[in-house]
């Protein structure tokens, strides 16, 4: 299986691009479409390179798909310009545009066997009997599907349909491949094998793919690059781990399910940095320099999972946040926030024996049963571990006698947030 | 049981019979043998060739109004549909009167091609009248069952098929028609079937040559009191009849078979 996810799509696309690649470059700029008052895209720009597998990620709504029907040619921008290696397309009709399209809900011909709807569009292309008979088996083999050639699409499963109808878009070798949101129907463990198939095609093949989701798992899996969109507008386009570790808003990072919002008050200004006062514990954390005023309110971001301030504590219980060694925070534009971020591993506290989750007060989040499921993950450095647990109530306190690893004043003990090691910190507080 | 016995089963036994008697009662053939020569075998081909050219027609232009209609929103399509359907709740008399009356040497169609060459075109007591008549007939079925049928298409699979490339035709030939080619064979099958037994519009739009079996039977019960022979042109008629709906009825399971298929 071909590595994937966050190898750096810069040094992928300008140095080991697969002799076989087929997939060509593709820039949208300033795209917009409305549809009477509502704006469902408002000036998307992007450019795409050959080869690279870019991800529109957002609620339903956020324009993702609007764009993607746009560059496939099935609905026209108001303005803007679509252009396929250097070919404009923007008002090219689709048949015209020669890419390829993975739906849904599959939309296989139901009169055609699989090796027919395979074939359909090389037909369309003038190929020779021979020739399709080749490719058509070469493609039914890469997604392993090479048995079932004379059989009906409404005999085949909904992962099978789907494999079908991903060969059928692979097969001419279009510039490049649009997927919305092609794994939607399936279920969840068919969806996990299918990501990791669709990718290592997709690598092997150098294939320019555009893939809609609103799935922040998949499209982290999946991508080189995460154009992660909100009413219409591109919020972010960047790589996973730089989604993660530096989201430009704060809409992004809670997006990716990776936020941490912290909220406290700006105590004062400290040469580079900017000592804000928690709200929950009182606390005194640094982030990096923000031009606000003292006083003012603020939430502090952790920009990434694994590497977030301690839990909060509440009334009499102190802050038991252990201050990391390196800060590099980032403000973000005028909204107030900034993010407090390090490298380093990160220990969070917990009562020695009262297990976090028996007394978090807060939602379990999606990330952690996501992540949890996946197996190949724990030996991962990325996608970052789970989140922080829940805040720990000062109603669960105190906890129940000191336990062996825990700290012998106050009876906790440490759990690496990254690499999940505990170890018995007898000089926590 | 007993309704059904003597409704259905009693007339098309006696009528059986009747046609396999000769005048003293003895069991004959030659009724079916005259029904099968000369004459009578001419006015047989004549049912079946104007029933087919009713049946190609109505299927052309019910699969042109039922792609429109298909085409439309909901709410327009449904009034379309009224359209289309309403006049089949009107007496066949009175629309073939009104096709009478429009066809006819002084009628609307031959004053407004007043200029043209050849004016007054001959529309009626031939059989371009008589088909022109059935075929009005027969379309609110072919729209209705094709309306059905092309509603039932995917248009998503039309889309998925240009976005591979395919222009206009080629969607329409390799895709759409497939698709409906199970409704267009029952929507032929049905209009044929129909036409084959039809009566009022042949026997007024039509000439002495485009005399029908339905007509036939008339002219032979009414005028020559020929109960026998009108019998057993009867039995003929209903065992083509049948034989269409059996073909009918392999069509249409076939089309289930194979949405059934692709459903699942």
């Amino acid at each position: 299986m071909a590595e994937f996810g966050i190898a750096a799509p810069s040094v992928k696309v300008a140095g080991g691009k697969p002799a076989t690649a087929t997939g060509k470059a593709l820039s949208v700029v300033a795209l917009r479409k409305t549809y009477g008052d509502v704006v469902a895209v408002d000036e998307a720009s992007m450019e795409i390179a050959a080869g690279e597998f870019v991800t529109f990620l957002g609620a339903s709504g956020s324009g993702k798909t609007t764009t993607l029907m746009m560059i496939a040619g099935f609905c026209e921008p108001d303005s803007g310009t679509i252009t396929v290696g250097d070919r404009d397309v923007t008002r090219l009709a689709p048949q015209k545009r020669g890419l390829g399209f993975v739906f849904q809900q599959y939309l296989l011909f139901p009169h055609m066997t699989v090796s027919e709807n395979v074939a359909f569009p090389l037909t369309l292309r003038g190929v020779g009997k021979d020739e399709i008979r080749r490719r058509v088996g070469e493609t039914l083999e890469i997604a392993g599907l090479s048995g079932f050639g004379g059989r009906k699409p409404g005999e085949l499963s909904g992962g099978q349909q789907q494999r079908v109808a991903l060969c059928r878009a692979l097969v001419y070798r279009p510039p490049v491949i649009l997927m919305d949101e092609p794994l939607g129907a399936l279920d969840k463990k068919l969806r996990d094998q299918l990501q990791v198939e669709i990718k290592s095609i997709q690598q092997e093949l150098g294939l320019t793919v555009i893939y809609v989701t609103h799935d922040q798992e998949e499209a982290l899996v999946m991508s080189d690059r995460i154009a992660v969109m909100r009413n219409g507008l591109i919020e972010q386009f960047d790589t996973p781990r730089e989604l993660f570790e530096r989201p430009k808003t704060p809409f992004v990072a809670d997006f990716l399910g990776a936020a941490n919002f912290l909220p406290g008050r700006i105590e004062q200004h400290d040469g580079e940095h900017t000592l804000v006062r928690l709200e929950a514990s009182g606390g005194l954390l640094k982030a990096r320099r923000h031009q606000l005023p003292s006083g003012a309110q603020v939430k502090l971001l952790s920009s990434q999972a694994g590497c977030g301030p301690a839990p909060p504590t509440t009334g009499s219980v102190p802050a038991r946040w252990r201050p990391p060694r390196t800060w590099a925070p980032w403000s973000a534009r005028g909204c107030g926030s900034m993010v407090v971020r390090r490298r380093c591993c990160v220990w969070r506290y917990r009562p020695a024996e009262a297990p976090w989750r028996a007394s978090g007060s807060g939602s379990p989040s999606m990330r952690t049963t996501s992540t949890s499921s996946r197996p190949n993950r724990a030996s991962e450095p990325w996608p970052p571990s789970p989140p922080p647990p829940p805040p720990v109530r000062a109603s669960s306190w105190p906890p129940a006698k000191p336990g062996s690893g825990s700290c012998t004043r106050c009876q906790l003990w440490s759990i690496c947030w990254c690499c999940s090691s505990t170890r018995s910190s007898p000089r926590c507080c | 049981m007993v309704y059904l016995l003597v409704l259905f089963v009693y007339p098309i036994f006696s009528t059986l019979l009747l046609s396999l008697k000769d005048a003293d009662g003895s069991f004959t053939l030659h009724w079916y043998a005259d029904a099968l020569t000369g004459v009578n075998r001419s006015v047989l081909f004549t049912t079946l060739r104007i029933s087919a050219e009713t049946a190609a027609l109505s299927l052309v232009f019910g699969f042109v109004l039922a792609q429109a209609i298909s085409r439309l929103k909901p709410l327009w399509a449904g009034l379309a549909m009224l359209v289309v359907v309403v006049p089949h709740f009107v007496s066949a008399l009175v629309r073939t009167y009104g096709w009478i009356i429009m066809l006819g040497d002084k009628g609307l169609v031959n004053e407004t091609l007043a200029w043209a060459p050849g004016a007054p075109y001959q529309l009626l007591y031939n059989e371009l009248g008589v088909v022109i008549g059935t075929t009005s007939m027969m379309l609110p079925y072919t729209v209705l069952l094709l309306y059905g049928v092309m509603r039932g298409v995917d248009r998503r699979l039309l889309a998925a098929a240009s976005s591979m490339g395919a222009g206009k035709v080629t969607i329409f030939r390799r895709i759409y028609l497939p698709l409906v080619a199970p409704g267009l064979a029952s929507a032929g099958l049905l209009s044929f079937i129909l036409s084959l037994g039809y009566y009022i519009t042949p026997a007024l739009m039509g000439g002495p040559n485009q005399t029908m079996i339905a007509t036939l039977i008339n002219q032979q019960v009414t005028k020559e009191n020929q109960w026998n022979g009108a019998a057993a042109q009867g039995v003929i008629l209903l065992v083509l009849t049948l034989a269409g709906l059996l073909l009918v009825k392999a069509v249409t399971s076939l089309g289930a078979s194979r949405k059934k298929r692709s459903a699942t």
